[in-house]
């Protein structure tokens, strides 16, 4: 049993020399067994780094090690689902999964990948090519847990699913990570949507790491404060104020006991997540136990 | 011991018959394109078959059915009819080998790799068990052995069908063993051309990554390549030279070079004297020249291309191999 899940030190993608970098100096590190949610606004990175983590990209920069190895190494270990989930449209449901029993031959489940078809009464028969959005995502989450991984990377898995669909594939997802103990990365920028699902936070924007960490402890180092506009609050971090009339609602990093004067709580993670995206100058903070510095 | 047995036989699936991963899939995934070559191949086979047997004597009984083969009639005879209408059609179907590579080339960069750059199918491959170069390994190898097969198949009974033909050639205009179609379809070279089309292909897709401009540049590609490599042919092996003093040497096989030669021996531009005595002692014209292939020379010129043919291809795959490993990194 590998200790981390994912690795990434200095890690960055370009694509194309006169494009801007898709990720600039990444460095984090995801424990195994952890439900990650990535998050982050349009164009941070974070399809990007699914990638390069499931090997289908080679970083321009540094490194990303999963499971203990390069990711090419540890294809056989790994599930995908890429954003627009791809599928061949001539196969059907059944063939389809077939394809995963053929290409996973050491590690496929028929049972779990069957089970998860069944739920959303698809019938094996139907081509691809006539299932919709939803239903497409249904297939490609059955070859990805039918696979059995250790680690599954998810790119906007719920985008396109109802919410009855979405409730019950998460709490599927869910069960069996819990089971297994798999380790779960999962990117959205719908907040709600992995609210209660997860325990570890990675927040990018512009292609680098803004927060990481488990999410209790990231939640614990911030304080959603309210007081007078005219108040100070040195010597605190301030992610993000802002005020309304006389009145001053921030988002801090406290560095020590807050003043009196402040009416504190511990934010949500979509106050969090929020607050994060609003101030893309805040400083980067990052609490998942390695030793380099935040860049 | 046992009890591990038994857990893995309890997940591993039942082994089915048949083929077995990415050969499955890619016989799944392009079953049409399977079936199309199939058919392609039925038909080709069936009109070379038809030029070998029927087709032939049916032109023959028509040849003397209008007394065509009387000496009286001889060289006057004008001969034409439906039986050989029916064999040159039959003949050009067997031709649709000429065809082969274009239509690899094509399939290969549209259907075969573009297409699945583009809509993700390949990353969904290597995101199962399999390393992106073991995923074009067999995007390659199963087409490669269906392309051999189906080629050698075509070109022995086009050999077949060309020997059959034979004699007709010598009374109806008919096609001569160096032309471009004819010297493909008669030897290694068409095998060599359908790989060189998928090779291509392949490469077109891999470069571009997006269905139809993959399969435009691997047709432009590879119809620039044949063209390139096609006017190569008649130097890959050396010429034989006829030499006749006061005229021309017979006109045979593949010619080259003609001219005409001084007292010296040097060759010079025929001053087209035609039968003027005192222009061909000015110009010191003592006998003509004509450089050509016999036909003896089809297996050395065949072979000799063949091999730089497979040359090309085993460099588009290996680039192909290269900028995969490149684009997705350490293939395992």
């Amino acid at each position: 049993m590998t200790e981390t899940a994912i690795e990434a030190a200095a890690l960055g993608k370009r694509f194309g020399r006169r494009r801007k970098r898709a990720l600039d100096g990444c460095a984090f590190q995801l424990p195994a067994g952890r439900i990650c949610a990535v998050v982050g606004p349009n164009g941070a990175g974070k399809s990007t780094l699914l990638s390069l983590a499931a090997g289908l990209l080679h970083p321009s920069d540094g490194t990303i090690t999963v499971l203990g190895q390069a990711p090419a190494a540890a294809r056989e270990q790994v599930a995908y689902v890429a954003q627009d989930k791809p599928l061949h449209p001539q196969l059907t449901v059944a063939d389809t999964l077939r394809f995963g029993r053929e290409l996973n031959q050491r590690r496929w489940d028929d049972r779990v990948a069957e089970r998860i078809v069944a739920e959303g009464d698809l019938d094996p028969d139907a081509k691809i090519r006539t299932l919709s959005g939803g239903q497409r995502t249904r297939v490609a989450l059955a070859l990805a847990l039918g696979k059995r991984p250790e680690l599954l990377l998810l790119d906007e898995p719920m985008a396109d699913l109802d919410p009855l669909a979405r409730h019950q594939l998460m709490a599927t997802l869910m069960a069996d990570a819990a089971e297994r103990g798999t380790t779960v990365v999962m990117s959205s920028h719908v907040v709600a949507e992995l609210e209660g699902a997860c325990d570890h936070l990675l927040l990018l924007g512009a292609g680098r790491v803004r927060l990481a960490g488990p999410l209790d402890d990231l939640l614990a180092a911030h304080r959603l404060v309210t007081g007078r506009a005219d108040a100070g609050l040195d010597p605190h971090t301030v992610v993000e104020s802002r005020t309304t009339g006389r009145q001053l609602t921030a988002l801090v990093r406290p560095e020590g006991p807050l003043d009196d004067t402040w009416q504190s709580t511990v934010p949500t993670l979509e106050e969090l997540v929020l607050a994060h995206l609003r101030a893309p100058e805040a400083p980067a903070l990052r609490l998942d136990s390695v030793p380099e510095a935040a860049v | 011991m046992t009890t591990v047995v038994t857990i893995e036989t309890s997940t591993a699936v039942a082994p089915s018959r048949g083929p077995r991963g990415l050969v499955w899939v890619m016989l799944r995934v392009h079953r049409w394109a399977l079936w199309f070559w199939v058919l392609l191949v039925a038909v080709g086979a069936g009109a070379l078959l038809f030029v070998h047997g029927p087709g032939t004597d049916a032109a023959w009984s028509e040849y003397r059915a209008m007394g065509c083969d009387s000496p009286e009639v001889g060289q006057a005879c004008d001969y034409s009819g439906p039986a050989i209408s029916r064999l040159g059609l039959a003949n050009s179907l067997g031709g649709l080998l000429n065809f082969v590579p274009l239509l690899a080339a094509a399939w290969a960069g549209g259907a075969l790799i573009g297409r699945e750059l583009e809509n993700g199918t390949a990353q969904l491959a290597w995101a199962q068990s399999v390393s992106p170069a073991r995923w074009l390994a067999a995007k390659l190898a199963v087409p490669a052995a269906l392309l051999v097969a189906g080629t050698t198949l075509l070109t022995l009974l086009h050999r077949l069908a060309w020997s059959s033909a034979a004699p007709l050639r010598s009374i109806v205009p008919w096609r001569e063993w160096y032309d471009d179609d004819i010297f493909l379809a008669n030897g290694t070279l068409a095998t060599a051309h359908a790989l060189l089309g998928l090779a291509v292909g392949a490469l077109a897709g891999l470069l571009l990554r997006r269905a139809l401009p993959a399969l435009a540049a691997a047709a432009v590609g590879l119809l620039v390549l044949t063209q390139a490599l096609g006017s190569l042919r008649p130097y890959l092996w050396p010429v034989e030279t006829l030499t006749q003093k006061g005229m021309y040497p017979p006109y045979t096989g593949m010619v080259l070079d003609d001219g005409a030669l001084t007292s010296t021996g040097a060759r010079v531009e025929d001053p087209l004297c035609i039968n003027d005595t005192k222009c061909l002692a000015d110009h010191d014209i003592v006998g003509f020249y004509r450089d050509y292939h016999p036909s003896s020379h089809f297996w050395p010129l065949q072979l000799v291309e063949t091999g730089i043919v497979l040359a090309v291809v085993a460099l588009a795959v290996l680039a192909a191999f290269r900028l995969l490993r490149r684009r997705t990194g350490a293939a395992v």
